[in-house]
Formats: C-alpha cells, structure tokens, sequence
C-alpha cells in the first residue's frame, strides 16, 4: 500500500525501500544452496548483503537411503550475528510479527 | 672476419655495433657515464687512425730518410749491394731486431696508431654484448676504478699535459720522450711481426681456441689463468687480460711490453699504462676495445706527434673520470697494483697468483724484461709503504660492498627506462584521479556528498573532536593533507625535480578541473541516438542503470490520489506496512535532523558579520521545517478516535522496536510542547500500549514482549521522565487525571510499565509537594485527582504484584506503592497497608531464607514502601 503523503523520504521508489521496512524485524531469508536464515535483519545494502541478529539457520541436505528413498534432513544453527553476501540471497521477506 | 678474428675493414667502415644499444632500445642511465666513455673512444679510434696515418706518415718518413744511409750504407751502396751478392740479409739483419722491437713496441704502446690494429678492434665490438655497464662487476675478483694517479707516479704533469692537449709539454717530459723517438718508428713500420703480433694478440677474443683460456680466466679462480697466461706469455699475455672481455685490447699492449726486452725508459711508463685500462675498463665497464689501446697510448706514448690529437680527444673524455678518481681512491689501489707488479715481475710467473686483475695483467711482462723489475722500484716504495695489509684488506672489503652495492642498483634498475615520462605521468594522473574520487573533491561544497562518502569518519569526528561543527572540513583537511603529501614526495626528490614537482601541482589542478566538469555537467543517463528506437541508459555504481523505466510521474500521481483519499478515509491504518513507513520515514527525517545539527553554525555574536548572522537564520528555519516534517512523520496529532479498532498511528508506532528506539532521539529534536504531545499520547494510550496490553500477568508473556518492555523502559520511559522531573504539577495533574479518566487503570497496574509510569507520575508531585511552593488550588486540585486516582488503584492492590514472591521482580511495585504511600492521606495509607500486608509479609518471610544479600535488597524493597508510608521493616519483625 503506498502511503507517499509525507513526502519523499519514506516513499517506496525502489525494491529495496521495501527491505528497509523490514529493518530491525524478523525476516526471512532464502538462499542458495537450500538454505533459510530467520533473524532480525540489522543492515542491508544495494547488493542485498544482510547483516542479520539472532539468526537461526536451516539448511535442507538430501541424503539417499539404502533403498534409495530421498530423505531431507535439516539442519539447524544458531548465530548470533550473521553477515550475508548478497549473491547468495534469493528471497527476503517480512515474516509477520508473532 | 679474418681468420684471426679481426675486422678487415677499416674504422670507418664499421656500422653501428649489432650487438650495441639500439635507439630504441632504453638508455641505460647507470651506464650513461661509461657510455660516454665508450662513445668517445670509438671516436677516438677513428680519429686516431686517420691522424695516425696522415701525420706520422709523414714524420716517419722523413726520418727514415735521414736514416736511410745509415741503415743501409748509403743509398749507392743498396743499390750496389742488391746488384752485387744479393745478401739482403747481411744488411738488413742489422735491422731486424730492431724492427722486431719496434714493432713489439709499438703494438703495445700504441695500437691505436697501429692501422691493422686500429682496423682488428672491430671484431671485438660486434662481440661485445650490449653493455649495461655492469658486467665487471660479474668479475667475481673484479676490483672497480683502479686508477693510475699520475701524480704518484710522476708522470702528472705529462699527463694532464697530455689532457690539455699541448703535445709538447708532454714530450718534454723525461720519460716521454725517450719513447717519442722510438714511437715514431713504429708508426711507419708494419711488418709482418707487428702484424703477426697484432693478430694474434685480437684473435683471443673472437676466435674459439684460446676461448677456454679465457673462460677458466674469467670464472675460475686466477691462479689457473695466470698459470697459463704466463705460460704463453711471452708470446701473449693478453690472455691475463680475459676476464674482462671487453679489454681485449689490452693485451696488445702487454704483448708489445713482454716481446720487448729491455725496455728500460718505457717500463715505468707501460706500468703507468697498465693500471690505466685495467682500471678504466672495469670502471667504465663500457670502455670499448679500442679505448684500451688509446688509453695506454697517452700515457706512453704521448711524445708521439701524429697520434697525439686522438689522445687528446680521449683524454677530453677519461680525464674528468680519472682526475676524481685519483684523488678519492686511487692511492691504495695502485699500491695493491704495484705489489702485484713487483712480484709478477719480479718473480717468476707462478707465485705471482694471489690476488687480483691487475696482477694478471702484470703476469705477462715478468719474465722476459729485466728492465721492468727496476721500474716498480722505483715508483712503487713510497706507495708500498703506505699500504698496510689492514689497509689493503679495508679497501678490498670496501670495494667489495661497492661492487655488491652496484650491482644492487644495477638488478633494481633493469626496469629502467621501461617507462616514458609521459607513461609516468599518466599513471599519475590515473592515481590521483582515484583519490580524487576515493575522498572527494577538495573544493566539494555539498556537505551531504561528502557525508554520504564516508559517513562513519564523519560521525566518528564529530564524537571526537565536537568543536568542529563543519562536517565539511575535516574532510577537505583530509584530502588536502593527502593531495599534498603526495606533491611534497614528489617535490622532496630534490630540486632537480622542480619541474616533476610543479608538474604534479600542474595535474592536481587538472583533475580538479576536471572533476569538477565532470560534476558540473548534468549526467546523461541516457543517450538516444537519432533515428532508433531504443536508448542506450549508462549505469555506474551510484546510479545503476535502471532496467525499468516507469515514468515517474504517474505513480506519483496516483499515491497522492491515493492518499489524499486515505487520509480522509482512513486516517490511520493498522496496515503494518505502512506503520513500518512511517517508522522509516521518522527515521529518515531524524537523520536529516542529526545531519543538520552537524552543519550548527556557531551562535552569532554582536559583533557578528550579517553573513553569519544570516547563516544562523536560516540553519533555524530549516531546522524547524524539518522539526515540522519529523512531527508529521510521527502521526502523533492525527486525531484519536475512542472507539475506532484501529490502532492510533503513534502507538502503533511505538509498538515496534525500531519506533521505540526512535524516542529518545526524537526527543532531542522536538520542543517542550511536542515531547508533551507525545507524553499525553502515550498516557492517553497507556493500556492499549504493546507493552501493556501484552504485557498482562494472565496470559504467558512471550521473550518478545518481554524483551518490547525491556525496551521501553529503556529507550521510552526515561525520555518521558526526563520531561515528567521538570514538568509543573498542573501537568502532572493532567496526566494523572487523563489516566483515570480515559484509561483502563485495571490493564496498566498489572504491568510494569503500567505502574512505572504510575510511579513516575506520582513521584513528581510529591517532589513538587516536598520542594516546590505550590497553591493551594493547584494542590486541592491534585489532592482530588489523587483521591480519585487511589479509589480506583484500591481494588487492584492485589494484583499489581507479579506472579510469584520468589520470582523477586517486584522492585519497581514496591516503587510504586512507596509513591503512592507518600502522596496518600494517613487513611488512604492505611487501606495501602492493608491491602499489601500480605506480600510483606511475605516478602520479609521469604527473604529470611535467602542469603543475606539477596535478603537485604528485598527488605530493602519493603522498606522502601514502609518508610514512604512512615513506618519500618524493622518495627514488623519484632
């Protein structure tokens, strides 16, 4: 919804003026390699290099089983403070405050 | 080439050497001084030839003619004597020996005058590599500039005699002239011994046979080369030579000197002669062949008429070398030379090993002249005496450094030359075109340019050194101080850079002009060209190229649209979206702001020029449109709406983090009236706050809301203090009179910060009460406000403490209730008691099993309330 009454500053001109409305707030984030982080998002730039806080990180391995069944295991981290390049961001969005 | 190596064609005919630097080839300027040398001495060969050739020809011949008669009898008697018995021999033997010597003689001291001599250097040249002037110094024993001082040796005046060109002084000179007799002979005389002897002494060098020689010479340790040297030696010592291949030359001489016995007058001067090319060579390192010879020759031979203007003209060139030579080092090198000498001559061939190339080169001569063993004697003893072993040692280690310290150079300055000046400073240019953009222009005037380049340095400064209040400065100072060191470099090169220097001082102004164009033309985004269709947009990292192209003004069309009908339709959304803009928008205008008060002109004085006067106007006005812009972005006077289910846009503010966070700065920016504003909202809204509403001890609060409380009382409330502790009682009564009346006071005394706002307020009227002369009205005024206040509180007393005793988070309750005992009338102190005696009773139970610390504070708690209502912790425990 844009909402540009108040000027410039805080209007949506670009895609990124949509991130830095998720500054400071949980958001999600998709990556290559089957990975997701979830965490404040503290800094981000043109290239989409995150600096995220409290970061819980799930990463999707695919492993083949005796019977050649494909399981997906997750595995999970925590970080503390993460900074993400921004080549490997596919996706970042607003997840909705609990 | 001949056989024997040697170059059939005369000086002349030579080309330019193949193997010599090129014109294209980049000038060597370590090597600039020898090749001077060089240059001049194949100059002086040519000359040398023709000299030689016109006026000693002439010379010569008249001489001979006058001797003719001698030699021959009379010219009747040749004549006769050929008619009569053919013995050509019997009166021409006579002669031979002293042809022989002659032309022994001659090729040593004079190959230059020598035609075939002159003619055989040739070779030697196009073998010659192309000369860095460093290769002596891969002479493992090479010891550089051992220069013959005249002085020394006697033989200055004759010498710069000789350099100045006056032939006749130099004959005149004892030594010189007993050879001037016999160099003139020489001259005319080329038979086929001088010949031979010429060859054979230039085919060393060319020619594969005597190569090995040379090679176990050059690397091997000396005592092998010598060995053989002096083996040959009679024949040629040229082989002592070696190791500097470029002398060749040389040797012709010393062949000259070992064939000629008995060469009493000239041995002085032939070691004179010596030390001179072999110095020189090493020296000059680019010294040609032919250099050697006519080297020698000036000194032996200066008597000489005919060839006396080519020496003068390599006189001209190695006398300026030579003369500083003499004075700085020469001494102890010619002492190591005459040690060697005296031993090679003295001494058979072998021991003479030891040392240095010098020695080599007196190899040769030993055996064969007796006449030459005198002759160190006689020069040498004043120079041996001053020379100490230690000496001797000190100079070589010395001269060892220098070679290494040279050949240091010589490895670092391959890559001399490789670039123009031109080359040079256009990586210049390109460098400092880098800095200018990498700090920006010094003459940037948009403070926010140079802000945006590199803020942190800026915010950084400004906590550092807070008297500077031009962000704008630093900065320049920055790139100033860079630019200018990078000219000072330049310039402390010495002044011989001046040019370098303004030249750099020249291209600072040119970037800067042309940096500044570059700014000051309006960039081209796009560039259409006529006739297609399509545009070419240009991208760089500031402005990347944009791969949509919507206009604009449309859309802004639209959202204006839009929201005008918004904000009369829905005046405040709930939308989060849009609560997160208007939080971005906040902070935008805030850091305008802190920009802003960055850019704080001084505070005009009296005396003040109107300018700055001016300057403080109109910092204020912007200061108060952004002040303007930063309160419509915060939404806090759209208008409340009691019932509406849509959360107000201030509140809704609030409830975020990064709008918590924002209050404390807001509240630098803002007036009385507005921090105000923002207090009564925030009263006004108290239960319906996030920190409130989510914060109630029924449901399980969530670390989020938790940590939302945590922040507000850490970012929020203490603005809101900082206000409340100043704020007259009227207000306070407002406040409170607001929280009774609009406020759901169930909701907030159940939270902390419910009750931490309570206590806020209720602290300051009693602060107000205890310091502060109030009215009576405004005091009956709160008394009612509070009375009412207390009814209501009444019934909740037993539920504003959290959850459990144990939990021990009850600090900020007690708090509350102590400001709340403290305001009361005795009867509304007793209800308070009442009401709470339970949880201190409790409390003080409970503390008793804790350890004392933890006891202590939470006594300390009770008591807090205890003494605020006049009584003690200490009177219940009895």
């Amino acid at each position: 919804m844009a909402d540009a009454g108040d000027g410039d500053t805080a209007a949506v001109s670009e895609p990124l003026d949509l991130v830095r409305l998720s500054l400071d707030e949980i958001v999600f984030v998709r990556l290559r390699g089957d990975r997701e982080l979830k965490g404040r998002l503290h800094a981000y730039d043109s290239h989409c290099n995150l600096v995220l806080g409290e970061v819980e990180e799930t990463i999707y391995v695919v492993e083949d089983d005796d019977e050649e069944e494909e399981t997906v295991k997750t595995i999970k981290k925590q970080s503390e403070m993460l900074f993400v390049r921004g080549d490997s961001v596919v996706l970042i969005s607003p997840q909705a405050a609990s | 080439m001949s056989f024997f190596g040697f170059d059939p064609r005369g000086p002349q005919d030579r080309g330019h050497p193949a193997q010599a630097p090129g014109f294209g080839s980049a000038p060597d300027p370590f090597a600039s001084i020898s090749q001077n040398q060089g240059l001049g001495q194949e100059d002086d060969d040519a000359i040398d030839f023709d000299d030689t050739y016109d006026g000693l020809g002439d010379q010569l011949q008249e001489a001979d003619d006058d001797f003719n008669d001698d030699t021959f009898g009379g010219g009747g008697a040749t004549t006769k004597s050929i008619g009569k018995d053919f013995d050509f021999y019997g009166s021409t033997s006579k002669v031979t020996d002293a042809i022989n010597e002659e032309a022994l003689r001659f090729n040593r001291q004079q190959p230059p005058s020598n035609p075939p001599v002159a003619s055989s250097s040739p070779p030697k040249h196009a073998s010659k590599a192309f000369r860095t002037g460093y290769e002596a110094y891969k002479n493992p024993g090479y010891i550089p500039e051992l220069q013959v001082d005249a002085s020394l040796w006697g033989t200055g005046p004759q010498k710069f005699a000789k350099d100045y060109g006056s032939k006749q002084s130099s004959r005149e000179v004892g030594p010189s002239q007993q050879r001037s007799s016999s160099g003139v002979p020489t001259k005319k005389m080329m038979s086929l011994e001088e010949v031979e002897a010429a060859m054979r002494s230039q085919p060393k060098r060319p020619s594969p046979g005597p190569a090995p020689q040379q090679l176990a010479q050059a690397s091997g340790p000396f005592v092998m080369p010598q060995m053989k040297q002096q083996a040959p030696q009679s024949a040629r010592p040229q082989q002592a030579q070696m190791p500097y291949p470029q002398q060749m030359p040389p040797t012709q001489h010393e062949t000259g000197r070992a064939v000629r016995p008995g060469d009493l007058a000239q041995a002085p001067i032939s070691i004179q002669q010596r030390p001179q090319p072999g110095h020189q060579m090493p020296r000059a390192t680019q010294v040609s062949n032919n250099e050697l010879p006519t080297r020698s020759s000036p000194a032996a031979q200066a008597p000489q008429v005919a060839p006396a203007p080519p020496q003068i003209l390599q006189r001209g060139h190695n006398t300026p070398q030579q003369a500083p030579e003499t004075q700085a080092s020469p001494q102890p090198r010619q002492i190591l030379q005459n040690p060697n000498r005296q031993s090679a001559q003295l001494a058979p061939p072998l021991p003479e090993q030891p040392l240095s190339m010098q020695k080599q080169q007196r190899a040769p001569p030993p055996g064969q002249n007796g006449a030459q063993v005198p002759v160190p004697i006689i020069y040498h003893p004043s120079q041996i005496m001053h020379l100490s072993d230690e000496e001797r040692n000190a100079y070589l280690v010395e001269e060892a450094k220098r070679a290494k310290r040279n050949h240091k150079i010589f490895l670092l300055s391959k890559g001399n030359g490789l670039m123009t000046p031109q080359d040079k400073n256009f990586i210049t240019r390109i460098q400092l075109q880098q800095l200018m953009t990498a700090t920006g222009n010094v003459n940037e005037q948009d403070p926010d340019t140079s802000l945006s380049e590199d803020f942190y340095y800026q915010v950084y400064n400004q906590i550092e050194n807070r008297p500077r209040q031009n962000p704008q400065q630093p900065l320049s100072n920055f790139a100033q101080t860079y630019l200018f060191r990078t000219g000072g470099r330049q310039g402390g090169m010495g002044k011989r850079q001046r040019g370098g220097d303004s030249h750099v001082q020249r291209m600072e102004q040119q970037v800067q002009r042309a940096v500044e164009a570059a700014k000051a033309k309006p960039k081209n985004k796009q560039l259409v060209i006529e006739g297609s269709l399509g545009k070419i947009s240009f991208s760089n990292a500031k402005t990347p190229k944009p791969l949509l192209n919507i206009k604009r003004h449309d859309s802004s069309n639209v959202t204006t649209q839009q929201s005008s009908k918004k904000t009369q339709a829905v005046l405040s959304t709930t939308d989060r979206k849009a609560i997160l803009k208007n939080i971005e928008a906040v902070y935008s205008t805030l850091m305008r702001m802190e920009d802003h008060d960055r850019r704080l002109p001084p505070p005009p004085s009296e005396d003040s020029e109107p300018a700055a006067v001016q300057q403080v106007m109109e910092w204020q006005q912007a200061f108060q449109e952004l002040n303007q812009k930063l309160w419509m972005d915060l939404k806090v006077t759209e208008p409340i709406l009691p019932d509406s289910a849509i959360l107000h846009p201030f509140i809704a503010f609030l409830s975020y983090p990064k709008g918590k966070k924002a209050v404390p700065r807001i509240f630098n920016h803002i007036d009385e009236n507005q921090r105000l504003t923002i207090l009564t909202m925030i009263i006004v809204h108290l239960d319906i706050l996030d920190v409130i509403r989510q914060a109630q001890p029924g449901a399980q609060p969530s670390p989020m809301s938790r940590e939302q409380v945590d922040l507000f009382l850490q970012a929020v409330m203490p603005s809101l203090f900082s206000y409340v502790t100043e704020a007259p009682l009227n207000i306070v009564i407002g406040l409170l009179g607001l929280v009774t009346e609009r406020v759901n006071l169930s909701a907030v005394a159940r939270t902390r910060v419910g009750l931490e706002v309570l206590t806020m307020l209720l602290s300051r009227a009693a602060i107000v009460k205890a310091t502060e002369a109030t009215d009576d009205q405004t005091w009956d005024q709160w008394l009612g406000i509070y009375n009412r206040f207390f009814d209501l509180l009444e019934p909740l007393l037993g539920e504003v403490f959290p959850a459990s005793v144990n939990a021990g988070q009850d600090q900020y309750v007690w708090q509350f209730l102590a400001a709340t005992g403290s305001g009361a009338n005795p009867e509304q102190q007793q209800r308070l008691v009442l009401a709470v005696k339970d949880r201190v009773m409790e409390t003080l139970q409970q503390s008793k099993t804790l350890p004392p610390e933890m006891a202590s504070q939470r006594r300390g708690n009770v008591n807090l309330f205890m003494q605020a209502i006049g009584l003690d912790v200490d009177l219940l425990d009895g």
